[in-house]
């Protein structure tokens, strides 16, 4: 794979309106350009340039990544990096890195699957307790052709070093820093490119992502999320939210496949994000539990929920059996109920005689 | 800048109305939404009665309290459900929304009452930080809805609906039990919950029937009372009929 040296002005990764910042780098790639006329702009703010030729003339990859620093600093702020392909050099430049031949999958490794800037692959990968590239990487890659598809074979490439690039530059993963406090003027970028209606952006969606940006830097990229339907069983399974990013917008085909045992609509209006410990008791305060059969030992009459106050039950539905998993170990065996206790109303679940409020009809 | 009508999720389910409706709504949307020019956003048709503009007033304060019901997590018994159909329509007509300190969103039941997701960001936990979130957010976004999770200083309180008052947002507030010291220009109240579709241990949860109670202020002081079905049998939300007798004939049958 190709050598590359990345040169990245963190000051003009952001179009400003009277286009200072890309003029000012036009003229960094004029100076690059002095040390090797194919230098490839990548993004406003980042250019590369094939670092083999210049760096046996400069004497070597160090010292060519410090002379080309050195040029463009009289420029603006900059930041150098070489490694093989374009997605490696560039993290490389953010911590101004020059990673050996053969060293790119090693340096990759310990970085979370979130930096290749596919929010919804790295949010399954998570789930899957994969949580770094040296992690995907490690997978075989017909599976990850099976599970993922085509873009998850071109990202797991990146991830293990075999493949230079993702086939979107220009994502904002791309451009977003690592270290997510230096973020600036992150809602433009998301904002532009986005379809938006008719292809527009209007100044409300522009007004909407400067302030959602603002708040992303107040409390981290993670405190602003976005939710998805996809297909699914329970209420937890049936929509999982991703980080605010306003371009993607998409439904999942699983959607209208039919999932068998899904609770009817309506659908909670809480989803907890961790189930609730419940106490669930008959007439006579002794705790209801579900048979083997899947049969209720007791008509249920009271509920606690967190060891609060006793709510009457005033009617209920179900049990429903819920096997989840049923192929791998941590299978869950458990049952479904619905609960109303006054004008509320709650899905509970019950596992290994234990009882959870999963979900409020708020 | 025009709103596309398709921009809704086309699915059908929860927006499929009758003729008259789905045409008004229709006309709201293929209007040009030059955000802060535009004075009112609007609503679902069964809420309308319960704003005197028949929509929702930028600048406004909106205060939902559910019933607070004896053991609920989070005691905000149907607040939430009244403060999702509050943004349906106007994310459906490309407002965008802002959702404060719910930690678990049911995303399925915002969708099925009429909430464009696409338009909707979301901050589950605030933390500390939660009032300053809810600034920066009314800032930016035409609807904002907060649940502190703390309850809030008096002095925050003014300042944010000082804030909407200026920005031209829409501050809906989920006070649950944490309170808000201010009084709003709007306060709903749930009342009156029942559901129907479940028995002892037969049937589903099916559609529930609820009272909301608006009151204003000066003019709007009287308090209008509303029977509406939320969720309804397809999750939205729709006009119940006062009169029991007729609510035998025209509401949703249980499923059994």
């Amino acid at each position: 794979m190709n050598r590359l040296l990345v040169v990245r002005c963190p000051d003009l990764l952001d179009e400003d309106e009277d286009g200072a910042a890309l003029r000012l780098f036009v003229t960094v790639i004029g100076t690059v350009e002095s040390y090797c006329p194919w230098v490839t702009t990548v993004r406003p703010g980042i250019c590369s340039l094939p670092a083999r030729g210049p760096s046996r003339y400069f004497g070597g990859e160090g010292p060519l990544a410090r002379s080309v620093a050195d040029a463009v600093s009289d420029i603006t702020a900059v930041e150098v990096g070489v490694a093989d392909g374009l997605f490696a050099a560039d993290l490389a430049a953010r911590s101004g890195q020059v990673v050996p031949p053969g060293g790119t999958p090693g340096f990759l490794a310990p970085f979370p699957v979130g930096i290749l800037g596919h929010p919804e692959l790295a949010e399954l990968l998570t789930r899957l307790g994969i949580r770094t590239l040296g992690d995907f990487a490690a997978l075989p890659e017909s599976h990850v052709l099976g599970r993922f598809g085509a873009d998850g074979v071109t990202c797991h490439r990146v991830a293990g070093g075999r493949s230079g690039d993702l086939s979107h530059p220009g994502h904002p993963a791309a451009g977003r820093r690592i270290d997510e406090q230096s973020s600036r003027a992150r809602g433009d970028r998301a904002v532009v490119g986005e379809s938006g209606f008719w292809g527009g952006v209007s100044d409300a969606d522009v007004r909407a992502g400067r302030a959602l940006a603002a708040v992303q830097d107040l409390i981290g990229a993670d405190g602003v999320v976005t939710a998805r339907l996809q297909g699914g069983r329970g209420p937890a399974q049936r929509a999982r939210f991703v980080t605010w990013n306003a371009r993607e917008n998409h439904v999942d085909p699983t959607l209208v496949a039919p999932w068998p045992g899904q609770i009817p609509s309506p659908a909670p209006t809480v989803v907890h994000p961790a189930p609730i410990p419940a106490e669930l008791a008959d007439a006579d305060g002794q705790p209801v539990s579900v048979s083997g059969r899947g049969l209720l030992t007791a008509g249920p009459h009271r509920l606690s929920v967190e060891k609060g106050p006793w709510a009457v039950v005033t009617a209920w539905a179900g049990p429903w059996p819920s096997e989840e998993r049923w192929w791998s170990r941590s299978r869950r065996r458990g049952a479904r109920m619905q609960a109303v206790t006054g004008g509320e109303a709650h899905l509970l679940l019950v596992e290994r005689g234990r009882w959870w409020v999963e979900a409020t009809y708020g | 800048m025009f709103v596309s009508p398709t921009s809704q999720q086309g699915d059908g389910g929860p927006v499929r109305r009758r003729a008259g409706e789905s045409l008004a709504l229709l006309a709201e949307r293929t209007r040009p939404v030059s955000s802060s020019q535009t004075r009112l956003l609007p609503v679902l048709p069964p809420l309308v009665g319960l704003f005197p503009d028949g929509s929702l007033r930028r600048g406004s304060t909106i205060v939902v309290s559910g019933l607070a019901l004896p053991g609920s997590p989070d005691g905000s018994g149907g607040g939430i459900s009244v403060a999702l159909a509050l943004l349906a329509a106007a994310s459906g007509a490309g407002s965008w929304c802002a959702l404060v300190g719910l930690p678990g969103l049911g995303a399925v039941a915002a969708h099925d009452i009429g909430v464009d997701l696409a338009r909707l960001a979301v901050v589950p936990r605030p933390g500390a930080a939660w009032a300053e979130v809810a600034a920066t957010l009314i800032d930016g976004v035409d609807l904002v809805v907060l649940c502190p999770p703390f309850a809030p200083r008096p002095a925050m309180a003014r300042r944010l609906v000082a804030r909407t008052r200026e920005r031209l947002a829409v501050l809906v507030v989920v006070p649950g039990r944490s309170g808000w010291p201010e009084h709003p220009d709007t306060h709903l109240s749930v009342s009156d919950m029942h559901w129907d579709g479940v028995g002892t241990g037969d049937g589903y949860l099916h559609s529930r029937r609820m009272t909301v109670t608006a009151t204003g202020r000066r003019s709007a002081a009287r308090p209008r009372h509303h029977h509406l079905w939320m969720p309804s049998t397809t999750g939205s939300v729709a006009d119940a009929p006062g009169d029991v007798a007729e609510q035998a004939v025209t509401g949703p049958m249980a499923r059994a």
